[in-house]
């Protein structure tokens, strides 16, 4: 594994175990508001290591619970992507023909919308139902998770296709098909653990992508809710907080610094998973 | 052959839109809770005045008519939440400025990720190669919205060059044609390089040079027009993100644009301004799209772009 992909699976184990401990670390609660110390710099050093915000609430800890919303949207997101491309473009290589084509021009059609645009109109219409979804146990958040997996299943059923439509010629399943095996046994047995090494590729991919939608919608304001936090809901605070007296720099940097970090470490990872070792 | 071609990618583009049209209309029929619902009680009499008016008291397949009528009018009726405005005065007003937004940003893209590209092709494995590969994978890690926050603070609040928000002069849209421009050149510096390193290699370029070629007229001849194949493919995707990036950038900037007016008609459950935009975005796509796939039939006459 190259020094690059090393590098980043290092800051990404770190950024995880961060996340996963920022209950038990020594911190501020991340919603804890007191207005005496709105808009402190960071120290460095003592108790507002990162400083605070316009409420007095303190940077490294919401930035670390941050991390948790951010990057269990991204896991979760790419699952749901991947769950319905996989299972999509494995079934259009491996029958091929006219259901095959079909599919296709089923993906091609959705490709050629602006799907952002047509999530971020969902997202809308379905404020109006916050009081049935919540009755349902249903938050914004998981509606944040249908719309990503709406997004990004696309490539990744393309990608699982082209790779189908490759395993299909190979002899052991050209081998099963003689002996009678039918589309879900090939499918299940020859068919997906294959697929093993493209679905790292595209984790890799899509991970950094959810990632970012995440912070794109709670940047507009149709993502994450507070009192919850995530990197995008901190970013938009900091570039609302935003004005010529105050430069409050330091708003801004900590969850623009963290995202950047986790993107920059994924996508050094994936480059390192491509190329041939 | 062509023109037949072409027709059809126009229909299905027609067909596309009316899709849309079609399915942000029934979800914004569906929302429960209609746009005259406030906090005030309004009187039953009032009421049914107001949805008579909007044409909300008809059955469904009524509405969706005239809603398929006037969307071939190009009208979208009367914005829910700015009271005497119509949504195609809105878009009519916010449409030039988004489209030259999107335009120079597009524009700034090319002028710099092609060359940067090139010279980083040219110059692999040295220090600009190794510069503009950094560059790039620090630009793509970056959203846009953090870009254009560093931007504001460095040269607006503290050097003080340029205006932080707003439009007036064109010296305000500076920054957020870079900061729209800047992750897109980047992905274009990241293709053109990868494309002239294969031409570069191959036994044509090596047989030009041996002939005596100009370095100029080489890369301008036999590297550079080869590879800007994939970047004229990757302009429809080019200009979906771009798009994308308009609603954050807009935001940001304060500009009154297409995108700034979809995300608050989203918020505001403005339907009738949320599914004009989301026409008008459809549309702007597959024309881009299909300008790109000309192009690019232009360029690599192989391609079946058409077909």
């Amino acid at each position: 594994m190259s020094r690059g992909a090393r590098f980043g699976l290092a800051v990404l184990a770190l950024l995880a175990a961060a996340a996963l401990l920022a209950p038990l670390l020594p911190l501020p609660d991340p919603t804890e508001v007191r207005f005496e110390r709105s808009l402190e710099p960071p120290s460095w050093v003592h108790d507002p290591v990162l400083g605070t915000d316009l409420k007095g609430r303190d940077i490294l800890s919401r930035t670390l619970h941050g991390a948790r919303v951010s990057l269990l949207a991204g896991l979760l997101g790419t699952a749901i992507a991947l769950a319905v491309g996989i299972p999509y473009g494995a079934l259009a290589g491996l029958r091929g023909g006219r259901l095959d084509r079909v599919m296709m021009r089923t993906a091609d059609f959705f490709e050629s919308l602006p799907l952002v645009v047509m999530v971020l109109f969902l997202l809308s219409v379905a404020q109006a139902y916050r009081d049935e979804l919540a009755a349902a146990g249903l938050s914004r958040t998981h509606l944040f998770f249908t719309a990503v997996g709406l997004l990004f299943w696309l490539p990744t059923a393309r990608v699982t296709r082209a790779e189908t439509l490759r395993l299909r010629q190979a002899p052991f399943v050209q081998a099963a098909r003689a002996q009678g095996a039918g589309t879900p046994w090939i499918l299940r047995r020859h068919v997906l653990p294959h697929l093993w090494p493209s679905v790292l590729a595209l984790l890799t991919l899509t991970v950094p992508r959810v990632i970012l939608m995440e912070a794109f919608l709670s940047f507009l304001g149709l993502g994450v809710e507070p009192p919850a936090v995530s990197w995008g809901l901190l970013a938009s605070e900091g570039i609302a907080a935003l004005n010529p007296l105050v430069a409050c720099w330091w708003l801004i940097a900590a969850p623009s610094f963290a995202l950047a970090l986790t993107l920059l470490a994924l996508q050094l990872v994936g480059e390192g998973l491509r190329q041939p070792t | 052959m062509r023109a037949a071609a072409l027709l059809s990618r126009v229909g299905a583009l027609l067909l596309t839109v009316l899709a849309v049209h079609a399915a942000a209309f029934l979800l914004a029929r569906a929302a429960r809770g209609g746009p005259f619902d406030q906090e005030r009680e309004t009187r039953p009499e009032l009421r049914r005045a107001l949805e008579q008016h909007y044409h909300l008291d008809e059955p469904l397949a009524a509405q969706y008519a005239r809603s398929l009528w006037n969307l071939a009018h190009g009208d979208f009726g009367p914005s829910l939440r700015y009271r005497g405005v119509s949504v195609g005065e809105i878009l009519a007003q916010s449409l030039p400025l988004s489209l030259a937004l999107g335009a120079a940003a597009l524009l700034f893209a090319l002028l710099c990720g092609v060359p940067a590209g090139l010279w980083a092709a040219t110059q692999r494995r040295r220090a600009p190669d190794t510069l503009v590969l950094l560059l790039t994978t620090l630009l793509l890690a970056v959203p846009s919205f953090v870009l254009a926050a560093a931007a504001v603070l460095a040269f607006s609040f503290t050097l003080g060059w340029l205006p932080p928000a707003g439009t007036g002069s064109p010296a305000h849209l500076i920054l957020p044609c870079l900061c729209l421009g800047l992750p897109v050149a980047a992905q274009i510096a990241r293709l053109t390089r990868s494309g002239a390193l294969e031409i570069l290699h191959s036994d044509a370029v090596r047989a030009a040079r041996a002939k005596g070629l100009p370095r100029a007229r080489l890369l301008r001849r036999h590297v550079l027009r080869p590879a800007l194949v994939p970047v004229v493919a990757f302009l429809g995707p080019a200009a979906a993100g771009l798009l994308t990036g308009s609603l954050v950038i807009e935001q940001v900037f304060a500009l009154p644009g297409l995108g700034a007016h979809f995300v608050q008609a989203a918020l505001n459950r403005d339907y009738t301004l949320a599914l004009g935009a989301t026409v008008t975005y459809t549309l702007l796509l597959g024309l881009c799209t299909l300008a790109a796939d000309l192009l690019l039939a232009r360029l690599d006459p192989r391609t079946e772009a058409l077909s």
